[in-house]
């Protein structure tokens, strides 16, 4: 018997320490094994000593759920090996019930994704080793998850979903061809070979991405598509060569995609699409020289300049010839006096005073008129659209008026300012984006599940975080079309917890007869 | 005028002395770059001769020998680059010679847009546009004339834009307008009034409606715009826009929202740094703004003083200048020939007003008016706007943006037989029938 602690010592362990005698076993079968509640969430600190001790409780309850030591029958373990390169777990030993829906054969062997693996490792089903020695729990979690197989959120959303019995799937991004899509036939292609599709994976048109994508996090997620496309049964049915149209047509995508703007460590984009603005109004660009036309001017004064020399006389009325002109006798005469304002004028003129338009970087980069113009024309919309003041811009008017309708349908239909909108159509050319994605197929508990043949999956999930931005409706339809006459739920995580949202479709009356 | 109490009495005694004694009038000897300053009593007049050397007012060369009659209230400054010697004759309220003046810097502001000129001529662009700001009395005008002057005379046709509600040197009080400068201005009528454009504003104030006043601005700028294209001297002459002596609040928002519209290159701010730095700190970097001095002879003018200036522009508009060239025409217009509108409605409180509507609009709506007694003496702008039978909506918005044929005053009203009586520069009929009302009245006493 043996025990995989959290803690990574038991590795540097030998073995035989791991081993239980009969009275500790018996103690470990009287202990409880009730979980924890947790109870309600409480949302502000109120500094009490009550919500303090309660916290604690609470923690240390988690602690020693996390900490205790699980003791499973060595013979019941399944042993797997865990091969980085391929980011595969290859099982040593014949598998368990687990087999009826999770992993896959490859060359006769057996293998599970990491996801899998990680799984069944923390409900003491697998052991796996690298180099010959057994990973703990943790090792697990530090060397199978990352951005290229499956991350923590999705690792989370897997495990949840696995826990309630629900049976969850890799799910291809690649989209079957429209074709296809309506014969149904990615349903019943079944019984694929895998071989050939690991190689395309790693073709040439490919690997490029690869190179480069070493840190970036949407690229590794290409690759991460790529992996996919490893397992997914029913993908092989389509030829190398639109697969590699496909993903020089991704590619392209991935320059051309304007939401990447936002996209971290992408900022050498933006930087190339500013640069080129200025050049395109090179020709129109007209400016005076201020530093070789000399105005008199008073206010900016300063020593040396204190003398304006003789202008030429040829540009003078009767050419005359005039001495130079010393201008800070002038100044001492120019009207400097502050006059008397009320305070809350002098507070605004000092908001004012703070905000002179040409720190504007914007607004210094312009040279003319007509460039700063078209910048304060620019800005005036974008604030304007913020406002909705197009809102008042058309004349108002009743939307219906009395005695034109002569049935209900032609009044909801005026009424009806809204279109109602539909998203599957007309969407099979939008560019797919790489921070939204499906991640799992998720199917029923409790059916014939059968790996070979899942038919149509109960949902397909994404996962997001909550601190990440909300799905537009570009984003919506794009899923929606990649998962076709399947529903899509939003997975939500929260630090740990959970919460699934999806966007149902529901059509306005059209007519109350 | 409190300031120049003190010269007055130093100044009195020799030179009405000097006018009574001879009859020929006293005689002042000017060193270089000096200038005679002298106001004319009320109901009086001076006359001004050059005896030797050069001279010029406000830019414009005095002809030797020859007599410049000035009337009551003017206020003139004759300067010398060279030296010169002059005589006056008449009876003045000040008259004193003044080293203290800013005309080297204003000759220097001349010279550099001079410059720019020549760049705009070489480069084939446009020439300089530029707006001269100060609050009142601190001789904007004087300064526009100046430098229209100065450029004139060096063969270039510049634009005078003056948005000047209350003190227009174009047309009538109440107007914004603007001039194609083509020769330099007389030294006693100021600068030969040919085929100006002028729009209606209605009031002596920019104030009683920003809205249109920034409208007509941009109206204006439209129009020199357009001018440019076809006109290449214009367009390197580019303008002199003068402006309202108020400079704070929607005053000063009209003043930047003007130098957009007409997209200004210089700025003169006149005797106010507040003003300056404001600006500089509102306008973008490529506006050069500039701080200019005022000169030690403009003289603050009372409201009455400003009011007479109006009336007096009114009657020259008539009559012509000092009220002996033109003879205007007295005749009945019935009502029903005519239509009179007053721009801007009053403003209506928010909680009254449609949903959606801001009040903005009712400062640009045309309202019309229907002739009554209240109507007499008041100032008439005849409209360019083609009288088509029926204009209905489309056409209101014409109306604001068309420009002035003319001016008639209503000199009385009869209710009964729905006639009003006319003062009319031309004999009948009206030449359009769209008339819009100003604030303004004028009573012709004279």
């Amino acid at each position: 018997m043996a025990a995989n602690d959290i803690q990574p010592e038991p590795v540097q362990i030998d073995f035989s320490n791991e081993l239980l005698s009969s009275p500790e076993l018996f103690q470990r079968r009287s202990q409880s094994h009730k979980i924890p509640v947790r109870g309600q969430k409480e949302f502000l600190p109120n500094d009490s000593v009550q919500q303090m001790a309660c916290l604690q409780k609470t923690l240390d309850e988690h602690w020693m759920l996390v900490t205790e030591e699980r003791v499973e029958r060595v013979g019941n373990l399944v042993n797997a090996d865990w091969i980085p390169e391929e980011k595969l777990v290859k099982l040593q030993s014949p598998a368990g019930k687990f087999w009826q829906t999770m992993g896959f054969s490859d060359q006769g062997k057996q293998c599970l994704f990491p996801e899998e693996a990680l799984y069944l490792m923390e409900s003491g089903n697998v052991q796996v080793f690298y180099q010959d020695l057994p990973l703990s729990i943790q090792e697990g979690y530090e060397s199978f998850l990352s951005d290229e197989t499956v991350t923590l959120l999705q690792y989370q959303v897997f495990g949840h979903l696995k826990r309630l019995g629900y049976v969850v799937n890799r799910f291809d991004t690649r989209l079957p061809s429209l074709y296809k899509q309506q014969l149904n036939l990615h349903l019943s292609s079944n019984r694929p070979s895998k071989q050939p599709k690991r190689k395309w994976s790693q073709s040439p048109s490919f690997r490029p991405c690869n190179k480069k994508s070493t840190a970036s996090p949407e690229e590794s997620a290409g690759q991460h598509e790529g992996e996919i496309k490893t397992s997914v049964p029913y993908s092989s049915v389509e030829d190398p060569g639109q697969l590699q149209t496909q993903q020089a047509f991704q590619d392209e995508i991935l320059k051309s995609d304007p939401e990447l703007d936002s996209a971290p460590g992408r900022n050498w984009w933006t930087n190339i699409s500013s640069q080129p603005q200025p050049d395109s109004f090179q020709t129109s660009v007209r400016y005076w020289d201020f530093s070789c036309i000399f105005f008199p001017d008073l206010g900016s004064l300063s020593g040396n300049c204190a003398c304006l020399p003789p202008p030429d006389p040829s540009l003078l009325p009767g050419a005359l010839q005039v001495p130079e002109c010393h201008m800070a006798h002038w100044h001492r005469n120019i009207n400097l006096k502050e006059e008397y304002r009320s305070k809350q004028k002098q507070q605004r003129e000092q908001h004012r005073q703070r905000c002179n338009i040409n720190d504007d970087q914007g607004v210094r980069r312009c040279r003319n008129w007509v460039e700063y113009l078209e910048l304060v024309k620019k800005r005036r919309s974008q604030q304007h659209n913020k406002r909705l003041t197009y809102l008042r811009e058309q004349e108002v008017m009743p939307l219906s008026q009395p005695g034109k309708c002569s049935s209900h349908r032609e009044l909801l239909e005026q009424v009806n300012i809204i279109q109602s909108y539909d998203l599957l159509v007309a969407n099979s050319r939008l560019p797919s984006s790489d921070q939204w994605r499906i991640n799992f197929n998720v199917y029923q508990p409790d059916t014939e599940f059968k790996k070979s043949y899942p038919g149509k999956p109960y949902t397909r999930l994404c996962v997001c975080s909550f601190d990440g931005p909300v799905p537009n409706l570009h984003v919506l339809k794009q899923l929606s079309f990649q998962s076709g006459d399947v529903s899509v739920t939003f997975a939500v995580v929260d630090h740990g917890d959970i919460s699934f949202y999806c966007f149902k479709e529901f059509k306005l009356p059209t007519d109350v007869y | 005028m409190s300031t120049e109490a003190p010269e007055k009495a130093g100044d009195e005694a020799p030179s009405s002395g000097g006018g009574a004694g001879t009859g020929g009038g006293s005689r002042f000897d000017l060193e270089k770059e000096t200038e005679l300053r002298f106001e004319v009593e009320a109901g009086e007049r001076v006359q001004l001769e050059l005896l030797s050397g050069l001279a010029e007012v406000f830019g414009s060369e005095l002809n030797r020998n020859k007599k410049y009659t000035f009337g009551a209230g003017s206020k003139i400054a004759v300067f010398t680059w060279q030296g010169c010697s002059l005589s006056l004759s008449g009876k003045t309220e000040v008259a004193y010679v003044s080293k203290d003046t800013p005309m080297l810097l204003y000759l220097n502001t001349h010279a550099a847009l001079e410059q720019m000129r020549r760049q705009a001529e070489k480069d084939n662009e446009r020439g300089p546009r530029v707006m001269v700001v100060g609050p009142t009395d601190v001789g904007k005008s004087t300064v526009c004339r100046l430098l229209l002057n100065y450029a004139v005379r060096l063969g270039r046709r510049p634009t005078l834009v003056e948005l000047d509600v209350g003190q227009s040197s174009v047309s009538v009080p109440g107007t914004m307008s603007a001039l194609y400068i083509e020769r330099p201005a007389d030294v006693e009528e100021g600068f030969s009034v040919q085929a100006p454009l002028v729009f209606h504003f209605g009031s002596t104030s920019p104030g009683t409606n920003i809205k249109l006043y920034n409208k007509l601005t941009s109206c204006l700028a439209e129009v020199f715009s357009q001018r440019c294209e076809v006109n290449r001297k214009a367009s390197v002459g580019g303008c002199i826009i003068n402006t309202c002596g108020w400079v704070k609040g929607s005053g000063y928002q009209a003043l930047v929202h003007c130098a957009s519209a007409f997209q200004v290159d210089v700025v003169l701010v006149l005797d106010q740094e507040r003003l300056y730095n404001e600006l500089k700190r509102d306008l973008p970097h490529f506006v050069r703004v500039v701080l200019l001095p005022k000169s030690g002879g403009v003289v603050e003018r009372s409201k009455d003083c400003r009011r007479e200036t109006r009336d007096d522009k009114i009657r020259e508009y008539f009559y012509g200048f000092r009220g002996t060239t033109f003879y205007p025409h007295a005749f009945d217009v019935r009502f029903s020939d005519v239509r009179i509108y007053k721009i801007g409605a009053p403003s209506i409180p928010d909680s009254c007003l449609p949903l959606g509507m801001s009040q903005d609009d009712t400062q640009l709506k045309l309202v019309p008016v229907s002739p009554g007694r209240d109507l007499t003496h008041h100032v008439l702008s005849v409209s360019c706007v083609e009288d088509d039978a029926e204009g209905g909506e489309s056409r209101s918005r014409g109306i604001l943006e068309s420009p002035v044929c003319g001016f008639i005053v209503v000199t009385a009203v009869d209710t009964q037989a729905q006639v009003m009586t006319v003062l009319a520069p031309a004999p009948r009929p009206l030449p359009r029938h769209t008339l819009l009302i100003m604030d303004i009245r004028f009573i012709d006493l004279k």
